[in-house]
């Protein structure tokens, strides 16, 4: 028996003890890739290649508030811009659905697949969309969850204008970050509500890069001291602004995690040493065969160190596998999209649990340095 | 005959080196399951604190929140005539058309901004609204470009102290006052007259009515009178009901909440598991000699399971104090329903605490049921010859 087949053989000698340091380790490294990847998600929008190129631009007195659809020709005629479509909250909730499920906007269906170009759509749907005023393009992700059809009539009854819509599913979309959305047509949207000539926000495509900061000047400046002042930002801007109305939920959610993680990784260090500290007896044995200080040290470790990582392989491999080949939006009722387990996320995971075996060793190693033989081999616990 | 309760629990503190971090586990993970759920408790605690039940709302039909309902002008001026409206000591019917507006205002850091849901009332609103006091200050004046302001919304934004100006694009409007709503969404809003918002904000329409019935037995009859009049595609509905639905927001805190205990008692169990293992690994030679005194293993069995118990629920009184610290303590997130900042205070009600110490109680039994099962079944002359 060599050195190494006997830290394994100690580690698993008690099955049961050993069985339950792992699992609380891999619970709790679990929790914590969880959370970090919910925190990550709420907090740093993804990015997407388009957005590079897009400008929102909405009422300078909150996003509630409608703007001018005058204001249009305006935009269309700054340089640098190369299209312009309203894109309207409409708020409407689906069939009988007592909430609203997905989100809609009315847009501009000519101008719609310019700005966003990540959607993947078919040629002839995306005509078919064009061509019909109360056609509507659904998302894949609400598509499949409420069973649609090309062709079907769907109706959605607005919390914000005062009507009801009957669209038309025309096309599907996938491939953007979040396929859930639906747009229709802002005419046909103007006609029902009677709310012409008011818009949401305004969605922008600049033809480079390099366009973007002057272009986003140019905007907020062509309506200053108007009646509908403006705040024209990047795409990534307007998202991070979602971010900031979580409030202080956000820290506290955070600081409530970071307690929690403590928790289970003061719970699972102590189990650990828990397990070093009942075989006090047998190292005393083994420091009486003449094995060092440093050999124990490292027996303890070893086996420390590689219960700790077995859980960190369980917790953190099995959020990976959760999250990557499950359905996270089905999990929780479409309030997660992505939930990707970044390679940070798993790598800082990785860090807890090396440093967590690393500190299970601690106590014991020093009681192990402070015994004498004789009293570690009249050790009872 | 059963186990003395005072054996385990002297076992308990005597063995504390190996007890006080399971202690301090549960103890934690109670403190985090009691806050979520007080957080919760609290922003519906909010809602459900606001309204008077004389009053009744009237918004537009299909309407889920104030802020995407309309009512126009010609609508508003059929309803304080309806027979149902109480009126004041001058005969003036208690109605109030409201206008609420969404503003997005930089936070008190400067750096970040969030939306808060400023309010025109008529003259009359307040007094419809008693809960509402004012805090410091003075009450807007109709027809200038004053605000109130909650007081709690105050160290949370930028330029609230009495005398600011708060500036919503190029509109500006004075603080002169700050009001306290005694701990409803009232608390979270900004309020001014009625019609110079909405010519401030450019608002054709109001956004709601307000109506005090005298009678409450005649809030249906105003409400079918409402439903009923072609001439008003509205809808009437008790103010306390309109707030209490605004919870949404509570959904996925509860969710959260719900995640974490879920997680963190699969934890714990397996902590309190392995201490109880160790205590009765430790202890055999002293289960031997209790069964050999006639301790029956049923005796045994319960009474590991009460130390267990007892190990976890120390840990849940800690916890549920740690938890207390943080009683009252105001928080914000956004309202689900406006969109707007909402205000709200931890809320640790005594069901919260016996909750969280039931948690521990069942993470405690549970752990510990496999390992006193163990000392139950050690054949007595093997457990008396070991060490």
């Amino acid at each position: 028996m060599n050195i190494g087949t006997f830290v394994v053989k100690n580690a698993f000698r008690n099955r049961r003890r050993a069985a339950l340091s792992i699992l609380s380790v891999a619970a709790s490294l679990f929790l914590f890739v969880t959370l970090l990847v919910a925190l990550r998600e709420i907090t740093i929008p993804p990015e997407t290649v388009g957005a590079a190129t897009r400008i929102v631009v909405r009422s300078r007195i909150s996003l509630a508030n409608l703007l001018p659809a005058r204001q249009r020709s305006v935009i269309e005629k700054i340089p640098g811009v190369e299209a312009v479509s309203p894109f309207s909250w409409f708020g409407g909730k689906y069939q009988d659905e007592t909430h609203m499920t997905f989100a809609q906007f009315a847009v501009d269906p000519e101008k719609f697949d310019i700005i966003f170009t990540e959607g993947k759509t078919s040629p002839d749907q995306m005509a078919a969309f064009k061509a019909d005023r109360t056609a509507c393009i659904v998302g894949k992700l609400t598509a499949n969850r409420y069973h649609l059809k090309i062709g079907d009539r769907i109706s959605l009854a607005s919390t914000v204008y005062p009507c009801t819509l009957e669209l038309k599913v025309a096309a599907f979309y996938s491939g953007t970050i979040d396929d859930r959305n639906m747009m229709f047509h802002d005419k046909y949207l103007d006609e029902a509500a009677s709310a012409k000539g008011w818009i949401g926000t305004w969605w922008v495509k600049t033809k480079s890069i390099e366009d973007m900061p002057r272009v986003i000047a140019a905007i907020n400046k062509a309506f200053a001291n108007s009646s509908a002042e403006v705040r024209a930002e990047t795409e990534r801007a307007f998202q991070l602004n979602f971010v900031s109305m979580w409030g202080n939920i956000k820290i506290l959610v955070h600081s409530l995690c970071s307690v929690v993680v403590f928790t289970l990784l003061l719970v699972s260090a102590s189990t650990m040493s828990m397990a070093i500290r009942e075989r006090f007896r047998e190292l005393a044995v083994l420091k009486a065969l003449g094995f060092r200080r440093r050999e124990l040290f490292g027996f303890i470790l070893a086996e420390s160190f590689g219960l700790a990582a077995l859980g960190g392989l369980f917790g953190i491999g099995g959020a990976w596998l959760l999250y990557t080949y499950g359905s996270i939006t089905a999990m929780t009722d479409g309030i997660f999209v992505s939930f990707e387990v970044t390679p940070r996320i798993m790598g800082q995971a990785a860090a807890i649990a090396a440093g967590l075996g690393i500190a299970a060793s601690i106590a014991p190693s020093i009681s192990v340095a402070r015994m004498s033989v004789v009293t570690g081999l009249k050790t009872l616990d | 005959m059963a186990l003395p309760l005072k054996y385990n629990l002297a076992n308990v503190f005597i063995r504390w080196r190996s007890t006080s971090a399971t202690i301090l586990g549960v103890a934690l993970v109670v403190a985090v399951y009691v806050l979520v759920q007080a957080l919760a408790a609290g922003l519906e605690k909010s809602s459900q604190n606001t309204g008077d039940p004389r009053n009744v709302m009237v918004v537009r039909k299909g309407s889920t929140a104030e802020s995407s309902s309309q009512v126009t002008r010609e609508q508003f001026k059929l309803i304080p005539h309806l027979p149902q409206v109480a009126k004041d000591e001058t005969g003036q019917p208690l109605v109030s058309a409201d206008v609420v507006v969404l503003i997005n205002l930089p936070r008190k850091d400067l750096v970040s901004e969030a939306n808060v849901m400023l309010r025109g009332i008529s003259p009359l609103g307040r007094f419809l609204r008693p809960q509402v006091k004012l805090a410091a200050g003075r009450w807007f004046e109709p027809g200038k470009r004053e605000v109130v302001v909650a007081q709690k919304l105050a160290n949370r934004f930028a330029n609230f102290e009495l005398g600011d100006i708060i500036k919503s694009g190029n509109k500006h409007l004075t603080v002169v006052g700050w009001i306290d709503g005694a701990n409803s969404a009232f608390d979270s809003e900004i309020w001014m007259d009625a019609d110079e918002a909405r010519s401030v904000f450019d608002r054709e329409n109001y956004s709601s009515v307000l109506v005090r019935i005298a009678n409450p037995a005649q809030q249906a009859a105003f409400s079918a009178r409402i439903e009923a009049d072609k001439r008003l595609p509205l809808t009437a509905l008790a103010e306390t009901s309109y707030y209490s639905n605004q919870t949404m927001a509570a959904q996925p805190i509860k969710i959260l909440g719900n995640f974490l205990a879920t997680m963190m008692s699969i934890g714990a169990i397996f902590a309190a598991m392995n201490t109880m293992y160790a205590s009765v690994g430790a202890r055999t030679r002293e289960v031997g000699t209790l069964r050999v005194l006639g301790y029956r293993r049923r005796s045994i069995l319960i009474g590991f399971l009460v130390e267990g118990t007892v190990l976890a629920l120390i840990g849940g009184v800690i916890g549920c104090l740690l938890s207390l610290k943080l009683q009252g303590y105001s928080a914000s997130t956004v309202s689900l329903e406006t969109f707007g900042e909402s205000v709200f205070q931890f809320r640790i009600t005594a069901a919260l605490a016996m909750k969280g110490l039931l948690f521990s109680a069942l993470v405690g039994l549970t752990g510990s049921f496999l390992p006193a099962l163990r000392a139950s079944r050690l054949p007595i002359i093997d457990a008396l010859k070991s060490l």
